[in-house]
């Protein structure tokens, strides 16, 4: 290419060089990234893709621990143990209870934390100190919660206490024994523990809005509420879903609290669905019954999930 | 202007009293907790219940490590049930290990998936799906496999779930520090010939030593509390904390102060966890997608 003796003779020879060299240095990168990521491949297929692949094929045979042969040699039963799942009613039932709980104590959650970030926009003496006591609940193990409320609603416990000082003797109530009471202690167990976590995302939501279109709104004679509504409101909408998600999906898993506070009952009337999994498969040793609801559920979740996180993609 | 300070003025009153309230009713569980904790026997569920104990004890914690020993009438009546010793042994020894693993593996996956795209760009994602499902549905297959490898009951069991269901946070949590670091540091200093192994470690890792600890004490604060698997995998020999408390309020039934006593001891390393990373719990909870 270039006349001889020129100090850029060798072109082709130093292209060829460099491009080792970067192929080397990609070479390099590549196998680095990959062997930083290898551990956590592999715990991911420990935990994550082998069990996926043994609970589906567990959900098509027939199979209890107490049969006396490995599962490997189970009989097919290929969807009957789906088909059990659409006659139990006991099933139905405990998922209408975890969506239960979901709809009340996540919505009473954002709506108490919405409240609670607004009013501590503006400060008061002591504000500092209230926040961090308000935190400590998300902190606190589930079954301590659990502990805490099941001492607060005795039957001789300090709820009734109160309640016999406002309204007489007579205002002593079993809360554990009634199946609409006995759920509402365990929501508002979940309210106290996972209201400061809604409270503390939009509270730090809110601080780092941009002040510019609320005084915009403000200059065009805008009242707070309509401030608020249109132009406060969209713009935390992406916080907003990211907590609201995340909430959801842990409270749906809700069993600490019921397994504590009142172990379902009573009978089975506050029975949730990791609950009823957990006795069809750990206590009563269907377990490739258990795992049929298992996949039923991991079906109807990644289907939810899909159809709540396409706003936040978009958004 | 009068009215307009006064308006303030009030709505200041308003809010610090708001405050209070709000204090009184996160606070008034656990101080009744606290309260029964320090409660001989005649008063744990004496009418009217009284905040603070008429005769302060700590027999309840002492019952709780030595049940045999008969400490102001409550140690005889606890006598069945089990020392909470090995619990807290197993606890020790579990959750630090486990929150060590997920946070050494979780930061070396963090730095490959941010800087390289290792493993692909939704490998992060797919990691999520760790903790979107109730856990009880991986502990069905779970079990089956654990058992044919004989893991049942033992503290290496619950090390491994523990690094695993918690790695979704460590990796998201710590791709956001890594994040913050300016890849034309590593890059100046590859360019001056050092490795890649020595830029992560002396490079990146020393910037991110902070975010590290937050994470780290985060994923403490989850496997420390975590119940489920612990109460499915593990009968005797393994079990943590949390199942030892459950045990106490369904099986020891009626024994409401060594009950409170135990939920306080479990709850203290928690909460000195939590107060530490005061700033990082929405990032924690949130997988990073909210920051503070």
């Amino acid at each position: 290419m270039a006349s001889s003796g020129h100090p850029l003779a060798d072109t082709s020879e130093g292209r060829a060089s460099f491009l080792s060299r970067l192929r080397r240095a990609v070479d390099e990168e590549r196998f680095f990234g990959t062997l930083l990521i290898t551990p956590m491949q592999l715990l991911l297929w420990f935990l994550l893709i082998i069990p996926t692949i043994i609970v589906i094929y567990l959900s098509l045979v027939a199979w209890e621990p107490r049969m006396g042969v490995d599962w490997w040699q189970a009989p097919f039963a290929f969807l009957r143990n789906y088909a059990q799942i659409f006659q139990d009613g006991r099933f139905w039932a405990a998922i209408g209870r975890s969506l239960g709980v979901v709809v009340a104590a996540g919505g009473l959650e954002f709506a108490v934390g919405l409240g609670l970030a607004l009013l501590f926009m503006r400060d008061f003496p002591g504000k500092r100190i209230v926040t961090s006591v308000i935190l400590y609940p998300m902190m606190l193990p589930w079954v301590v919660v659990g502990l805490a409320f099941y001492l607060l609603f005795l039957d001789r416990g300090p709820v009734n206490f109160v309640l016999t000082q406002w309204f007489g003797s007579g205002a002593t109530v079993e809360w554990f024994k009634n199946p609409l009471l006995a759920m509402g202690t365990i929501v508002l167990a979940d309210i106290w523990q996972w209201t400061p976590f809604l409270f503390l995302i939009l509270y730090s939501g809110l601080g780092a809005l941009p002040k510019d279109p609320v005084e915009a709104a403000m200059n065009l004679g805008a009242n707070r509420w309509q401030i608020f509504r249109h132009v406060t409101l969209p713009m935390l909408k992406p916080v907003i879903l990211i907590a609201l998600v995340i909430r959801a999906l842990e409270a749906f898993k809700i069993f600490d609290l019921v397994f504590v506070m009142t172990g379902g009952g009573p009978g089975t009337s506050t029975e949730t669905i990791s609950l009823y999994i957990y006795r069809v498969g750990f206590v009563f040793g269907q377990l490739s019954y258990a795992a049929a609801m298992a996949v039923l559920i991991l079906v109807m979740i990644t289907l939810v999930t899909r159809f709540a996180i396409q706003p936040i993609e978009e958004g | 202007m009068e009215s307009r300070r006064l308006r303030e003025f009030t709505d200041a009153v308003l809010r610090w009293l708001a405050g209070i309230i709000v204090c009184a009713i996160f606070l008034l569980p656990l101080i009744w907790v606290l309260s029964i904790s320090f409660k001989p026997p005649e008063e744990w569920i004496a009418y009217p219940p009284r905040l603070i104990p008429e005769k302060i004890t700590t027999s309840n914690y002492v019952v709780l490590f030595q049940p045999g020993n008969p400490v102001g009438g409550v140690g005889a009546m606890v006598s069945a049930a089990e020392p909470v010793t090995r619990a807290f042994i197993n606890s020790i020894i579990v959750v630090p290990i486990a929150t060590a693993a997920s946070l050494v593996i979780g930061f070396l996956a963090a730095y490959a998936t941010t800087r390289f795209q290792a493993g692909g760009k939704s490998l992060p994602l797919f990691v999520l799906t760790t903790r979107m499902f109730p856990p009880v549905a991986f502990a069905v297959p779970l079990l089956v496999y654990f058992r044919a490898l004989g893991l049942i009951d033992t503290q290496l069991a619950l090390i491994l779930m523990y690094t695993g269901f918690t790695i979704a946070f460590s990796l998201w949590m710590t791709r956001g520090f890594i994040e913050g670091v300016p890849k034309s540091i590593e890059e100046a200093a590859i360019l001056d010939g050092a490795s890649r192994w020595r830029v992560l470690f002396t490079i990146t890792l020393p910037l991110v030593k902070g975010g590290l600890a937050a994470t780290g004490l985060f994923v403490f604060i989850l496997n420390w509390t975590e119940f489920l698997l612990a109460q499915i995998f593990t009968s005797r020999q393994a079990i943590t904390i949390p199942v030892q408390v459950s045990h106490y309020v369904g099986a020891v039934g009626r024994f409401y102060g060594p009950m409170a006593a135990l939920g306080v001891v479990a709850s203290i390393p928690v909460v000195v966890a939590g107060y530490i990373i005061q700033r990082h719990l929405v990032t924690g909870f949130t997988f990073g997608l909210v920051r503070e």
